[in-house]
């Protein structure tokens, strides 16, 4: 009987095995994400697996080209203002949904609608949180409305999905989802893949990648091995360590941002002289080579990116001079006092390493450093703690919406989630800069904000780490400054 | 025997209703779901809101009087993580990782008393010292070190298998291999010690000088008597890979079982899958342990089952 069972299993292994070296189209991919998404509702969660899927499926008024400059999609042009709290959009014609329903300015008001009602509890509300409703005008005119001026308006709707009004009320909707994009739905095996198939009926341009695969695979070891075999064509989150080993790779400046958020509150760090020393102590270019290989580059003296709005081209990371660092120390009479560097393991990649070699310089230019790793609820308990702020707490910041309100309102603004200082001025900017309509003028407002920050070392600005995608041979792609790993953006070569 | 299992099925109870009590208060003191589901950035007017939303914002009594009564009803309620049923996703997973820990621990059995018996027939001899060997490299390899080992091998070098996922019937094959060698190693160690001992009694002897094959003196009676401490420890290694080893094992082959769910249920500190997860295995264990008294009585009569 056992002996049966046996030969019944190895036949069924060698089925298995003919079936998976069947030929495989050209234009067929393979992709490996790191987590399953746990619905395709693009409008529920705020998850990378999801966004993942469902960014080649689902479409949005205003998108981004690959260097990160906002352009419209869905939109025919870039929305105008109507009024200081009202934005209006002229809608693309002719775009037609997955299952037929027409893309129109019904589908916008739905979808914006659906998103900001509080009984529904979108995780993504965040993003959407100063708009109050959207009105149609007619058939391909929408206009939004925000309780006050947002400038950032048009940014934000390049993070909502539109959705069929029709389709969405369906129960099967998380599972089976309808949208605009290059990409339909084909099918999804809960824990093993998701299938998308090219929309023969798209409005842009025809891509080439005919079908597309995804896997799900939480162990980056295992993902390179995958690709290694040959199962996948490409893999997110490659560590530096493994970029020798694949066939191919890119890389490209990231979305996140560590940083060591400084006290101005109390403490060591109170005074500015220390802050500025925790700054020139930090040999960040080293951090970058030798924790990430060279894969990350110095942040300059900001929490962002130069391809991020509110960038100051003006400002420079501070140098590594740690001479210079034990001089201002010594003025500050705060050579030998102890400072508390909280962190936390395992969140972020490399964060345990980078604030332990944080806490070595430190302790070079002679402070006391006391390098505190919890685990991270702990870790959370002292980020989000108003009442006692600990000297220097490691955070990466990661900003989707590549706009400086988020990062600086959480950590810059004294009223923030992470923010240690009690800087009015700082605040009062970029309270202004968050309902100043005018492009230059909002910019003109952070860069003043940049400048105070800077000026008093509120932070140790870090690096922006970049995003290493791993590739088969066949493949040809170059990734973006958003993260989003559109299809439509990829070719495969024989 | 009516008794007995009225018995065991009493102390199986209590035992399940002390874990679950333990996850819940193990659970509601260790951390706060809200604030790693909602980004870093998120305002405290959206924690409150998403709190008031999943019910955390209700005292720990009333809390708990409520997850008292949804354990009866059998229903944890939706996963915070992703918003279903918390058993319907746990019937979901459980499948795959029954069918993984049954392909290790069978492969594990089917392979450890042949062996076993082969080392014992001539201890000291070359099958022994290789056996010996072999179990300890087996016993001191990390599994996660080891999946991964297979898979460069396996799965990169010859390419002849999958490296991760449950696709087909062959994407079972490495990590079944993996999650088998400790479970194998230390039951050959068994086997072997056992025979050893059973061999050296003077029935054998006795058997042998009357005449009757070796083989039957081996396989019926020193490999029965041995047995028990057998069962007892692949009962054991049964119990270790599903509320253990499935965890590592899935996570590296990317095995959607229950394992790679539980962890990413911690990850996400989603409390109420991870109490659905915990009851279930719990419940697994405690039928387990039953199952292995009554084989007890099956392979020697002699045992009072009490």
């Amino acid at each position: 009987m056992r002996i049966q069972g046996t030969k019944k299993t190895l036949a069924a292994g060698a089925l298995a095995a003919m079936l998976a070296v069947a030929p495989a189209y050209g234009q067929e991919i393979t992709i490996a994400i790191g987590s399953e998404p746990t619905t395709l509702d693009p409008q529920v969660r705020d998850d990378g697996g999801e966004r993942a899927v469902n960014d080649n499926i689902y479409e949005t008024l205003m998108a981004r080209t690959a260097n990160g400059e906002l352009v419209p999609s869905l939109a025919e042009g870039p929305p105008t203002q109507v009024g200081g709290t009202t934005w209006e959009f002229k809608l693309r014609d002719g775009v037609k949904f997955h299952n037929g329903e027409s893309f129109n300015a019904d589908a916008v008001v739905f979808s914006v609608e659906r998103i900001i009602n509080p009984e529904f509890n979108s995780e993504q509300g965040s993003f959407f949180s100063t708009i109050t409703g959207a009105a149609k005008v007619d058939d391909l005119t929408v206009r939004i409305e925000t309780d006050g001026p947002d400038p950032i308006l048009p940014t934000r709707m390049y993070w909502m999905k539109m959705v069929p009004p029709g389709q969405a009320a369906d129960p099967g909707f998380a599972d089976a989802p309808v949208g605009t994009g290059p990409y339909k739905f084909a099918g999804w095996n809960r824990g093993n893949d998701i299938v998308l198939e090219v929309n023969e009926g798209y409005w842009g341009d025809a891509p080439q990648v005919q079908k597309v695969t995804y896997r799900f695979i939480e162990e980056s070891g295992t993902r390179l091995a995958g690709l290694l075999a040959g199962e996948l064509d490409v893999i997110t989150n490659l560590l530096p360590e493994f970029v020798g080993q694949v066939p191919q790779s890119a890389n490209i400046s990231g979305l996140e941002l560590p940083i060591v958020i400084l006290s101005s509150l109390g403490g060591s760090t109170a005074d500015v002289r220390v802050r500025q020393a925790l700054n020139y102590a930090v040999d960040k270019d080293a951090l970058a080579e030798s924790l990430f290989e060279g894969f990350a580059e110095v942040a300059e003296g900001q929490l962002l990116a130069p391809s991020f709005f509110g960038f100051n081209s003006d400002v420079q990371a501070y140098p590594y001079d740690p001479d210079k660092a034990r001089a201002l120390l010594d003025e500050a009479g705060a050579a030998g006092t102890e400072v508390e560097l909280v962190g936390t393991s395992g969140r972020w990649l490399k964060d345990r390493e980078l604030v332990e070699a944080v806490g070595a310089f430190w302790s070079d230019i002679g402070l006391n450093v006391n390098v505190r790793i919890f685990e991270f609820d702990e870790y959370l308990n002292r980020l989000f703690d108003r009442d006692t702020r600990a000297d220097a707490i490691f955070v990466v910041s990661s900003n989707e919406l590549l706009d400086a309100d988020r990062p600086f309102s959480a950590y810059y603004h004294k009223g923030g989630i992470g923010a240690s200082n009690e800087d009015d001025a700082l605040a009062g900017l970029i309270d202004q800069a968050r309902s100043e309509t005018d492009v230059a003028k909002r910019s003109a407002l952070y860069q003043q904000a940049v400048q105070i920050a800077y000026d008093q070392a509120y932070f140790l600005w870090l690096l922006n780490i970049e995003d290493i995608y791993g590739m088969s041979e066949r493949m040809a792609w170059q990734p973006r400054v958003d993260a989003k790993l559109l299809v439509k953006e990829m070719r495969v070569d024989g | 025997m009516g008794r007995f299992m009225l018995k065991r099925l009493w102390h199986g109870l209590i035992v399940i209703l002390g874990v679950t009590v333990i996850v819940f208060v193990v659970t509601r003191m260790v951390g706060d779901p809200v604030r790693v589901m909602l980004p870093l950035e998120a305002t405290a007017e959206q924690r409150v809101a998403f709190e008031k939303r999943l019910g955390f914002d209700r005292s720990i009594p009333v809390q708990f009087a409520a997850y008292v009564g949804d354990l009866v009803r059998l229903d944890f309620g939706d996963s915070l993580w992703q918003r279903r049923p918390a058993m319907e996703i746990v019937f979901e997973r459980l499948p795959l990782t029954l069918q993984l820990t049954a392909a290790g621990i069978i492969l594990a059995i089917v392979l450890a008393i042949p062996l076993g018996i082969v080392a014992a027939l001539r201890p000291g001899g070359l099958a022994d010292r290789l056996t010996v060997t072999v179990s300890l490299l087996g016993l001191s390899v990390p599994q996660f070190w080891l999946g991964l080992l297979l898979i460069v091998v396996f799965a990169v070098q010859f390419r002849v298998l999958p490296t991760s996922g449950a696709a087909s019937a062959k994407h079972i094959i490495l990590p079944a291999v993996t999650l088998a060698l400790p479970a194998l190693a230390r039951l050959v160690m068994l086997v072997r010690s056992s025979m050893i001992d059973e061999l050296n009694q003077q029935y054998v002897k006795t058997a042998s000088a009357k005449g009757m094959p070796f083989i039957r003196v081996v396989g019926m009676h020193a490999l029965r008597n041995a047995a028990v401490p057998v069962v007892t420890l692949a009962g054991w290694e049964l119990i270790r890979a599903l509320a253990g080893y499935t965890v590592v094992v899935e996570t590296v082959f990317a095995w959607p079982g229950l394992g790679l769910t539980a962890i990413q249920a911690i990850e996400r500190q989603d409390l109420i899958l991870l109490q659905a997860i915990v009851f279930t295995v719990a419940i697994m264990v405690v039928f387990i342990n039953i199952a292995m008294d009554i084989s007890y009585k099956m392979i020697d009569p002699r045992i009072r089952l009490a």
